[in-house]
C-alpha cells in the first residue's frame, strides 16, 4: 500500500537522485519528516555491523549491488549535504543548521522510536581505503552531534561509511554529487 | 497631568505585554538555535577551533577555553544557544503530561503512541485546552 503522499515523496526523492546533487533548496524539517516517515510494510532487518563487514571486504569493487546494500535503496530516505573541513571530521559551521534540521525531524513524534542509518559517502579522489575510513568517521561525527548536542537517543542512530563505493554519478566518480550523506529510516527501535 | 498620562501609558503597555510573555514559554527550533551559533561564532570556530567538532560539547569547550580571543558576541550567544536547546527539549518532554487530560477527553480509542495522540490533538485544536495547545506549539510540533 503506497499512499498518494508516499508516491509524491518517492518522486521527490527520485528527482533528487536524478539531479545528482543534495538539496539545492534549504532543507526543511517538514521535508525530512515526510520523506523519512513513510510507512514501509515489513521493513527488512538491516544490521549496520553486517553492512560495514561487507563494505570492508569489498573496497575498490563497489557495493551498491550487494544484497544488504541493495535493500537499503527501498527504504525511506533522504540525501543531505553536510560539509566538513578539508580532510577532517569537523563539520563546518555553515552545515550546523542542516544537523539541527535533522535533529528537529528526529524529535518529531512520527519519527520517535525509529532507527536511522547515517551513511557517509566520498568521491573517488584519493585512496579508497582512506576514503572508507574518512566517510565512516564523518558519519560518526554527525551521529555524535545528534546524540549529544541535540539529545537524540544514541540507540536510535547508526553510522556507517561506504567511502567511494556507492557513487551517485558513477560516470564521474570525482563529481561533487558523490560526496553526500544519506539518512535512512531502518525501522522501529527495539 | 503629563506625568499621570505617562504613568497610565506605562501601565497600559505593562498589562498589554506582560501577560503575553508569561503565557508564552517561547522556544525555537534546534535548527534556529544552532544557526545562531554558527552565525555568531563561525569565524571564531574557524580561527580558534579548527578540527573541533559540534558533538560531545567540544565546540562549546573550545570556545570557552579561548574566551579571551573569542568575540564577545560569540561568548554571549554560546550560553543562549545552550539554553534555547534545553528549553525546546523540556517543552517536548512536557507535552505528554500537560496534554494528558485533553488526550483522555478528546482522543479515546486512538491507537497508542505519541504520533497518533499528537495527530488527534492537532485535529481537535479548537476544543483542546490552551495549555495543551501552547505545549504543542512550544514543542515545535505544529
Amino acid at each position: 500500500m503506497i499512499s498518494a503522499s508516499g508516491i509524491r515523496n518517492a518522486l521527490a526523492l527520485a528527482a533528487l537522485l536524478v539531479t545528482g546533487s543534495a538539496l539545492s533548496e534549504p532543507l526543511t524539517n517538514q521535508q525530512l519528516i515526510q520523506s523519512l516517515g513513510q510507512v514501509t510494510e515489513a521493513a527488512p532487518a538491516v544490521d549496520p555491523a553486517v553492512l560495514m563487514e561487507e563494505i570492508t571486504a569489498n573496497v575498490g569493487k563497489g557495493v551498491a549491488a550487494l544484497p544488504n546494500f541493495a535493500q537499503l535503496a527501498a527504504m525511506p530516505q533522504l540525501t543531505v549535504e553536510i560539509n566538513f573541513e578539508y580532510g577532517s571530521v569537523a563539520i563546518v559551521p555553515e552545515s550546523y543548521r542542516t544537523v539541527g534540521v535533522i535533529a528537529d525531524a528526529l524529535h518529531y513524534p512520527t519519527l520517535l522510536g525509529r532507527k536511522f542509518l547515517i551513511v557517509g559517502h566520498t568521491d573517488s579522489t584519493g585512496d579508497a581505503n582512506s576514503n572508507l575510513t574518512l566517510s565512516l568517521r564523518r558519519a560518526e561525527a554527525i551521529r555524535d552531534a545528534l546524540s549529544t548536542t541535540f539529545a537524540v537517543p544514541p540507540d536510535r542512530l547508526f553510522a556507517i561509511g561506504v567511502g567511494e563505493e556507492m557513487p551517485l554519478d558513477a560516470a564521474h566518480p570525482t563529481a561533487a554529487a558523490n560526496r553526500r550523506v544519506q539518512l535512512i529510516n531502518i525501522g522501529w527501535a527495539q | 497631568m503629563l506625568k499621570s498620562y505617562r504613568f497610565l501609558c506605562g501601565a497600559f503597555l505593562f498589562t498589554l505585554f506582560i501577560p503575553i510573555e508569561v503565557g508564552h514559554a517561547q522556544t525555537i527550533s534546534y535548527a534556529d538555535a544552532i544557526t545562531t551559533l554558527s552565525q555568531a561564532c563561525g569565524a571564531d570556530i574557524k580561527k580558534h577551533c579548527k578540527g573541533v567538532n559540534l558533538g560531545n560539547n567540544a565546540i562549546q569547550s573550545c570556545l570557552q577555553e579561548n574566551q579571551a580571543k573569542v568575540s564577545p558576541t560569540c561568548t554571549a550567544t554560546l550560553a543562549q544557544v545552550g539554553a534555547s536547546i534545553q528549553k525546546r527539549q523540556a517543552a517536548q518532554a512536557n507535552v505528554a503530561s500537560i496534554c494528558r487530560g485533553d488526550a483522555a477527553r478528546h482522543c479515546k480509542g486512538v491507537q497508542p503512541g505519541e504520533a497518533h495522540l499528537l495527530g488527534c490533538l492537532l485535529k481537535a485544536e479548537r476544543v483542546v485546552t490552551d495549555e495543551c495547545n501552547q505545549a504543542i506549539t512550544d514543542a515545535g510540533w505544529r
